[in-house]
């Protein structure tokens, strides 16, 4: 029952999309249904269209569960886009820099190193929001225009690739590169980096002692502060623990696919995963539905072109649709839990 | 009848000599960069000159566009290579590396890359010698920056251009800029800045009015969307700018001296033509100058009024100089940053 009511949360808004998606391709001249059988095609048709949805859904888990954690805690950070800038440039400048490490020291010493950066980028805020109560919505998205116009100034002055025209640090170290699970795809060990942070949330949140305390803060507050959680404290650590996985994130899109920073190079990475993180509603297993839909997405967004006259704008409003029902909660909770309360009281009153 | 009989021929003497097909006709893809369409510039120029060629040659044509064209580049490209395209023109600067690694596992399909040399048998490279229009565009500036009687100009040599980053790319824009208006007015002042962004015209404005109160009247952008901040305050201070890429004389008519256009769309075309034809530039480097018409000024519609004839004669012998080759305009990116600029 569970199970059905977290995947019918994920896929009710889904549905509504495509119907609303289906009058909207009608109305452009399009047949929804061969639009739709195309993207189908375009996103999981094949090894090698899984390999990319799976690498574009890569880093949107991240941004994903960097919003989930803090969420859970009741801390509405929108910074995980700043956390991924800075933790992409500092892996970057590393994975360009100490070219004469090998693979197994430089790739990790760059992961880690983007995830200490977007931790760190969350310290501020998350003292502020600890220590003085000042609004975290606000300061993380401030966060965001300096981290976005920090990284930029930097490859376009210091950190720019000699001889390139548009803002981009130099190549990474080929050392610095993650491997390839299915080459040539860009589908890197970076996936099962994400696949493997999943599961220990999953793990952390259900059986250990802070995804209990995280739980009941982010419900009830006042109550776990009468409860003797430390409320500032955990709600300090769970925004940094987001940034460092928003860190990670960033670095390891850099180290992955695209092998170096280019300014612009999230299209809102941060803001994507927030849209997954309510769809999923904190759920591990729905983040990564939530990931792979809108990763399969974007990928099919762009290869249809190859084979149809569907304009990205198409793909882009159903992706914008599906971000808006994803908040809508459709009492469907409601509705699951007045059933389970007529079937107890049916079965004889036993809860 | 004269079509017919040509055509019979033809196939006959196909059929005679056993060529198996004489012409290209696998579709051709291409990726537009990361400003998309719409930008107003680059990307639809390119897409233009797309358009024109794909309808002539008779290829079908597909472009690609997406907001995740830097991650996805690996993607897209393994993608359209696998779908039967003969042709695949990529616009994104930051698709160099992604090409080259492509391209090596599709030897019988022909990649372009643009703005940027990429080695490569199946690959072609188009790039602009952008420093020559830029030398023209100096060469007239100069001579008006002192001109006495027209409206938005002052007696003082001044002049200023501001370039969207710091890099040999744009570097050889201002370059040319400089040694044209050197050419004309060795004591002439051009001040140079950057704006560290292509898409903040708010940026681009603060950054023109700042020269025009240091006595700058003309002031040359190679800042994409910043520039049109310059070209606003060209035109609310009634002074002027110089625009880039394409024609923008009609952003703010009679404020904008004259565009140094950059025909994007020219390379395009000639690079599917010929494909077409069967004649793709396999493993060359397009350069593309005053001489094949892929820079130049813009036809100064709204300003030729203004412009006295000698001061445009002398912009039409500085053309003529560095065609025949009596005039070597630096470039910056072969050549590195000049000393004046350091």
């Amino acid at each position: 029952m569970k199970y059905l009511q977290s995947a019918l949360t994920i896929l009710f808004p889904v549905a509504i999309v495509l119907v609303i998606g289906a009058a909207v391709l009608l109305a452009a001249g399009y047949n929804p249904l061969t639009v739709y059988s195309d993207l189908m095609t375009e996103a999981f048709g094949g090894q090698r269209r899984i390999a990319a949805s799976l690498s574009a859904a890569t880093p949107l888990i991240f941004t994903g569960l960097a919003a989930a954690v803090a969420f859970r805690v009741g801390v509405f950070t929108v910074g995980a886009e700043g956390s991924l800038y800075v933790g992409a440039l500092m892996a970057a400048w590393l994975g360009f820099t100490l070219t004469g490490l090998n693979g197994w020291l430089l790739a990790p010493l760059c992961l880690l190193a983007g995830a200490a950066a977007g931790m760190v980028w969350m310290l501020p805020p998350g003292l502020m929001k600890a220590r003085l109560g000042i609004d975290e919505i606000v300061t993380t998205l401030m966060l965001n225009f300096i981290a976005i116009g920090l990284t930029t100034w930097l490859v376009n002055g210091p950190l720019l690739a000699p001889g390139a025209a548009n803002s981009s640090t130099p190549q990474v170290a080929e050392a610095a590169r993650l491997t390839r699970l299915m080459p040539p795809s860009t589908l890197t060990t970076g996936f099962l980096i994400a696949l493997a942070l999943l599961v220990t949330y999953a793990v952390w949140q259900r059986r250990r002692i802070g995804g209990y305390e995280t739980l009941v803060g982010g419900l009830a507050p006042r109550f776990a502060r009468a409860a003797g959680i430390d409320m500032p404290g955990l709600m300090l650590r769970m925004l940094l623990v987001s940034g460092a996985i928003a860190g990670l994130g960033g670095a390891i899109q850099v180290l992955g696919p695209i092998g170096r920073f280019v300014a612009g190079f999230s299209t809102g990475y941060g803001f994507t995963g927030i849209a997954v993180a309510i769809l999923a509603r904190g759920n591990p297993l729905g983040i990564l539905i939530g990931a792979v839909l809108f990763g399969g997405l974007s990928t099919a967004g762009a290869t249809i072109q190859l084979f149809s006259d569907v304009p990205i704008e198409i793909v882009n409003i159903l992706q914008g649709l599906i971000m808006i029902f994803a908040v809508a909660d459709f009492g469907l909770r409601g509705w699951f839990a007045r059933r389970t309360a007529r079937q107890t009281a049916a079965e004889g009153g036993q809860p | 009848m004269s079509c017919k009989t040509t055509f019979v021929a033809s196939t006959a003497l196909a059929l005679l000599l056993a060529i198996p097909a004489l012409a290209e006709d696998r579709p051709a893809a291409l990726i537009i960069s990361q400003s998309g369409l719409g930008d107003q510039s680059y990307n639809d120029l390119a897409y233009a000159g797309f358009e024109r060629a794909t309808g002539e040659t008779g290829i079908e044509g597909r472009t690609v566009e997406s907001k995740e064209v830097v991650a996805q580049a690996d993607e897209i490209l393994r993608r359209a290579s696998d779908a039967g395209f003969g042709l695949i023109l990529d616009l994104e600067f930051a698709h160099g590396e992604p090409i080259a690694a492509v391209a090596k596992d599709y030897p019988d399909i022909n990649y372009v890359i643009l703005n940027q040399e990429v080695p490569g048998d199946n690959i072609a490279s188009v790039v602009f010698r952008e420093q020559e229009g830029s030398y023209l565009a100096g060469v007239l500036a100069a001579q008006m920056t002192t001109l006495a009687g027209v409206e938005g100009i002052n007696e003082q040599p001044v002049l200023g251009v501001i370039g969207g980053t710091k890099s040999a790319g744009i570097d050889k824009f201002i370059a040319g800029f400089i040694e044209g208006a050197k050419s004309v007015d060795p004591a002439v002042d051009v001040k140079v800045a950057y704006s560290n962004s292509f898409a903040d015209p708010a940026i681009g404005m603060q950054m023109a009015n700042a020269m025009f109160d240091e006595g700058a009247d003309i002031v040359y952008h190679i800042a994409g969307g910043t520039g049109i901040g310059v070209i606003e305050a060209a035109k609310e201070r009634g002074h002027f700018a110089i625009g880039v890429d394409t024609d923008q004389d009609g952003l703010a008519p009679g404020h904008v001296l004259t565009s140094m256009i950059k025909r994007g769309d020219v390379a395009v075309e000639r690079i599917v033509k010929d494909y077409a034809a069967d004649a793709f530039p396999r493993g060359q480097t397009i350069s593309l100058g005053l001489a094949e018409d892929g820079v130049g000024l813009s036809e100064m519609e709204h300003t030729r009024d203004i412009i006295p004839a000698e001061v445009l004669a002398r912009v039409d012998a500085a053309r003529a100089g560095i065609l025949d080759g009596s005039i070597k305009v630096w470039d910056v990116l072969s050549q590195g940053t000049p000393d004046y600029m350091k």
